[in-house]
């Protein structure tokens, strides 16, 4: 038994017992309305996002009423969610998820492959290249954001999909969750399929990339979320629709001097969709790749 | 970096003549599979990384200039230092951390000794308590925009409610004593499901048989909590801590979304002061500086983060 407030039950005296469940019973019922007030604000997102007047939305907001609408409607959502023009969010949920998918494929394969090598692989230098590899995970984005910037617009990148993409594909992180992976399946996997005259390449996409599931699951949601929620660098990069991800689409109901919240809502919760929709899917999964990211100190 | 894997298949020749042809495909295979990720790592992370210190002793401007580009050694720095401004900024994030420590760390922590026993449902809770760290910052700041409403905005009316009408309606946001907490705030609200998930793996790792043990030992809940699971989470304590700090420090979007940096300052944070060096006035050579000052930062706190645990570890 591994609960800390609670005190143990006694498997042999039976009022304990009930009395035990019923305690238990009203800490999950107590549990319960905690996770509810904690996660209300994004009831309050949805709630909103049907609501079509935005005065009645800010009216609302001082009240319960906050948290319920009569008459939903999908008129916001139709207002905007186009493909082109003003309110063009459409388009801009088309180019994150884009730019997500392109992300976490790439990133998948040249991590896992790069991984691999630096844990099977004979090539000198493995080493030192994987100690790089780990000291360069200090760096963060922010501080080489200046000189990256100077670098794509002098390349003329600026305002493409692949300003976007391409550098976050290598990470010394995932590398290194992908090394560590390898790293402990068992050595005799290689060497049987060696002696079956295989090649490294073929012994990495047929052996130990289907055994990877766990860490192609966590490196990709981490990626992915990762790349859903950029903001900096595509404001930096991205000035007109062609390219421009939700995110920073959604921040410019801030620059108006009059906030438009019912279309900010919608939008919101047009965002909110996709990942929430992978998160239902792949709860678990969620939850212990964050673990995984977390393990080295 | 690409250097490197030319001279090692004639190494590798020396070494086992008999096998030497395999081998040389082999190698070839190998360094194929490395070089994207070495390529795109070098190009994206280690050439701008140099590069931003380079930069930040020229007086380099955003987009090429006539004038040519000078050398300017460290008056970017000493410019820095002597800009109040900055010192603002340092102060706002350092205030920010002081409040989202306790905070964050804090509810992670509770939420996480709460999930932590064995309960019905508990997977779905669990999930229901992670929501807000799937959320966007940019989806926060609009659905807390609303809540921080003032006069009328759901924290104002609850304040009052709450404090039957003592509570004067508070401008979370416009008020500069204010704006500060309340990005702390909302801050905490999104990011805690990560320290949270942290926290429930450290909880798991601290081994049943020390909590039989207190236990036989007629420990109460109390106890075994200050003395087993405390001492347990030790190294949990350190790096969640420290990581919230070195993210702390690297305060940027809700900002930029929701007050850009006001009201007078009070909510100035590093990034943002950088960001409007390079890009409201142009002068990338300066905020190149200023990003060396933060990598500077974030690499001592590490530093200490790796040498605390280290401590812990052994």
């Amino acid at each position: 038994m591994s609960d800390i407030a609670l005190s143990v039950s006694q498997p042999n005296e039976k009022p304990v017992r009930s009395a035990a469940r019923t305690f238990r019973t009203i800490q999950t019922v107590c549990i319960f309305i905690v996770a509810l007030v904690i996660i209300s604000p994004l009831f309050l997102l949805v709630v909103a996002s049907l609501k079509d007047d935005r005065f009645q939305i800010l009216a609302d907001m001082g009240s319960f009423r906050a948290f319920w609408v009569s008459d939903p409607t999908l008129n916001n959502f139709k207002e905007v969610g186009h493909f082109s023009g003003e309110l063009a969010f459409g388009r801009y949920l088309f180019n994150s998820l884009l730019i997500l998918v392109t992300t976490v494929g790439a990133g998948v394969i040249v991590n896992s492959m790069a991984g691999f090598v630096l844990a099977w692989g004979t090539v000198k230098g493995r080493a030192a290249i994987l100690s790089i590899v780990i000291a360069l995970y200090v760096i963060p984005q922010e501080s080489i954001i200046m000189p990256l910037v100077i670098m794509v617009s002098r390349a003329g990148m600026t305002d493409t999909f692949a300003v976007q993409i391409v550098p976050w594909i290598a990470s010394p992180l995932y590398i290194f969750l992908f090394y560590q992976f390898f790293a402990q399946l068992p050595k005799e996997l290689l060497e049987a399929a060696q002696i079956d005259g295989a090649s490294i390449f073929r012994i990495y996409r047929s052996i130990f990339m289907p055994l990877s599931l766990p860490a192609v699951a966590t490196v990709s949601i981490l990626t992915g979320i990762e790349t859903w929620n950029q903001y900096l660098w595509p404001i930096l990069v991205t000035q007109t629709d062609y390219a421009r991800p939700i995110a920073v689409a959604i921040a410019t109901f801030f620059g108006q001097d009059s906030i438009y919240w019912d279309r900010a809502m919608a939008a919101s919760a047009l965002m909110m969709i996709p990942i929430l929709g992978l998160y239902l899917a792949f709860q678990r999964w969620f939850v212990s790749s964050f673990v995984g990211s977390a393990v080295k100190g | 970096m690409n250097m490197q894997q030319s001279p090692v298949p004639s190494l590798a020749k020396q070494k086992r003549p008999a096998r030497s042809k395999s081998d040389r495909g082999r190698l070839l295979q190998e360094a194929s599979m490395l070089a994207p990720a070495v390529l795109l790592l070098t190009l994206f992370l280690i050439v701008p990384f140099f590069l931003s210190f380079w930069t930040a002793m020229t007086n380099q401007p955003l987009v090429p200039r006539p004038t040519p580009l000078r050398f300017i050694w460290f008056t970017n720095f000493v410019r820095i230092f002597h800009d109040d401004l900055f010192w603002t900024a340092l102060w706002n994030v350092s205030r920010f951390t002081f409040w989202i420590l306790p905070v964050q760390c804090g509810l992670a922590f509770a939420t996480a000794l709460l999930l932590h026993q064995k309960m019905p449902f508990r997977n779905l809770l669990r999930g229901m308590f992670f929501l807000p760290a799937i959320t966007s910052m940019v989806v926060v700041c609009v659905i807390w925009g609303t809540l921080f409403q003032y006069p009328t905005g759901p924290f104002n009316q609850i304040l009052g409610f709450v404090s039957g009408g003592y509570i004067q309606p508070i401008d979370w946001l416009g008020d500069p004593e204010w704006a500060m907490f309340s990005i702390v705030l909302l801050s905490a609200w999104q990011a805690y499901g990560f320290q949270m998930i942290v926290y429930l793996a450290g909880l798991q790792g601290i081994p049943d048989e020390l909590y039989d043990a207190a236990r036989i030992d007629g420990a109460n809940a109390v106890q075994r909590f200050w003395h087993v699971t405390m001492p347990g989470l030790r190294p949990t304590h350190v790096f969640v801590l420290l990581i919230t700090t070195i993210q702390a420090f690297k305060l940027y979007t809700q900002v930029a979304i929701l007050t850009q940096g006001g009201p007078k300052s009070s909510t100035e944070t590093v990034v943002h002061y950088m960001v409007r060096a390079g890009f409201e006035e142009q002068k990338m050579g300066y905020a190149s500086a200023v990003s060396v000052i933060l990598f500077v930062i974030v690499l001592i706190i590490a530093l200490v983060q790796r040498q605390l645990l280290r401590r812990f570890d052994v």
